[in-house]
């Protein structure tokens, strides 16, 4: 492990260490950082894939995503998104490119994916708030780790495992009101409920 | 019932990546014009990303680097894989044309029906564009299972408010409502019906969400 291994850990809403690297293959295409951020994310993208049911195609997956993470690096600007935000959606919707491909043809996909689900800072109309994002997603991590297991269990289960909250009441045998209220206490936790409008 | 912005959940599985294609069809229209649930769904996938983060990892061969470079060394990075996103909106690539000059079919009244769920294979949603002429009143009527709508042209109103373009939508079957398009435009709605249990006959679900 290098001393690029160590977590992201900065303070003052500088860029992360992850977030420099990315930027140099985006620059540089600087193939030492490449190989670091595949160091580090390959392995959760790899985990990722296998929670959420694509295990025979797991390594699959992560060569897609660092493949995509490559050729669209140009792209990233760390003001828009931290490298991890970036990365989580690329493998997301990667994800979810799979999926549809293997279910049907190109020609009965007239919306793609990327039409669907947006990758952070690639919409060309949104200003920097490059404090913002990188004080949300500091906080979400020190936030995430307060919170008690039974919301985090919930919550890993929507992300990690792709289950609906219907399909995480159903596995955890709670009725879907309760499996709503703890991902709302967590959200709330977690600032995301800042101004829920039901107005 | 959610009315103007989609709640938290809905952000949440929409990050997440579980919603049906139709359902993140309508998100992301809102998301499209709305910084505030932008900014909302940024938080959700750093929410993603530091979940991912902590979870166990799987350990990889250096092999496999190796074989990514062979990848990204056969397919030359000049030439874009992946353009940033062309401005030709998602709603003009699903329906081919522009909601102008599509071909609606009259239905009741003032409301125009369009259904396009063929437009998303392989899943179990339907997908209907709906019409009301401008000025033009939908008879009063319930929801019966979930149907979320966003607004893609001029206004409608109801009991509970006005709902303009871009404004997002859930009723459910405790909603009854009888809405009138308003403003000088004709109101077009895209509505998205889970199909939970079909209690009704195809007809009456076509007249969503201005009649059922």
């Amino acid at each position: 492990m290098t001393t690029l291994d160590q977590k992201p850990a900065s303070s003052e809403g500088r860029k992360d260490p992850w977030s420099q690297l990315l930027q140099k293959v985006g620059k540089n295409q600087d193939r030492e950082a490449y190989h670091a951020l595949f160091q580090h994310f390959g392995p959760q993208i790899k985990y990722y894939a296998m929670a959420n049911g694509l295990a025979s195609h797991a390594e699959e997956l992560v060569q897609e995503v660092f493949v995509s993470i490559w050729r669209r690096s140009c792209l990233y600007d760390w003001r828009k998104a931290a490298a991890s935000t970036w990365i989580f959606t690329i493998a997301r919707n990667q994800r979810i490119d799979m999926l549809r491909k293997m279910q049907r043809t190109s020609a009965e996909m007239p919306v793609e994916t990327e039409d669907l689900w947006q990758i952070p800072g690639e919409n060309e109309n949104e200003p920097v708030t490059s404090l913002h994002r990188l004080m949300s997603e500091r906080r979400i991590r020190e936030s995430l780790s307060h919170l008690p297991e039974e919301q985090t269990t919930v919550i890993a289960k929507v992300y990690m495992e792709n289950k609906s909250h219907q399909m995480v009441a159903d596995e955890l045998n709670i009725p879907l009101g309760t499996v709503k209220s703890r991902v709302r206490l967590a959200l709330n936790k977690l600032k995301v409920i800042l101004q829920d409008q039901n107005v | 019932m959610t009315r103007h912005h989609p709640d938290s959940l809905s952000l949440m599985e929409y990050s997440a990546g579980n919603l049906s294609e139709p359902h993140a069809l309508c998100i992301r229209l809102h998301l499209d014009q709305c910084s505030h649930c932008r900014s909302r769904v940024d938080t959700l996938d750093s929410l993603g990303a530091v979940v991912m983060e902590q979870q166990p990892k799987v350990s990889l061969s250096e092999s496999m680097f190796d074989s990514i470079l062979a990848k990204i060394d056969s397919a030359p990075n000049d030439q874009p894989a992946m353009p940033p996103a062309p401005r030709i909106g998602v709603l003009q690539k699903l329906l081919g044309k522009d909601l102008s000059s599509l071909p609606w079919k009259r239905q009741l009244g003032d409301v125009s029906v369009l259904d396009i769920t063929e437009r998303f294979p392989g899943q179990k949603d339907q997908v209907v564009l709906q019409k009301l002429a401008a000025g033009g009143k939908a008879p009063a009527h319930t929801h019966r299972g979930d149907e979320t709508t966003i607004v893609l042209q001029g206004a409608f109103a109801d009991q509970k408010g006005v709902f303009n373009q871009w404004d997002f939508v859930v009723l459910t079957d405790h909603d009854e409502h009888k809405p009138v398009a308003v403003g000088c435009e004709d109101c077009i709605t895209l509505s998205v019906l889970s199909a939970p249990v079909r209690l009704t006959g195809t007809f009456t679900r076509m007249l969503n969400p201005f009649i059922r």
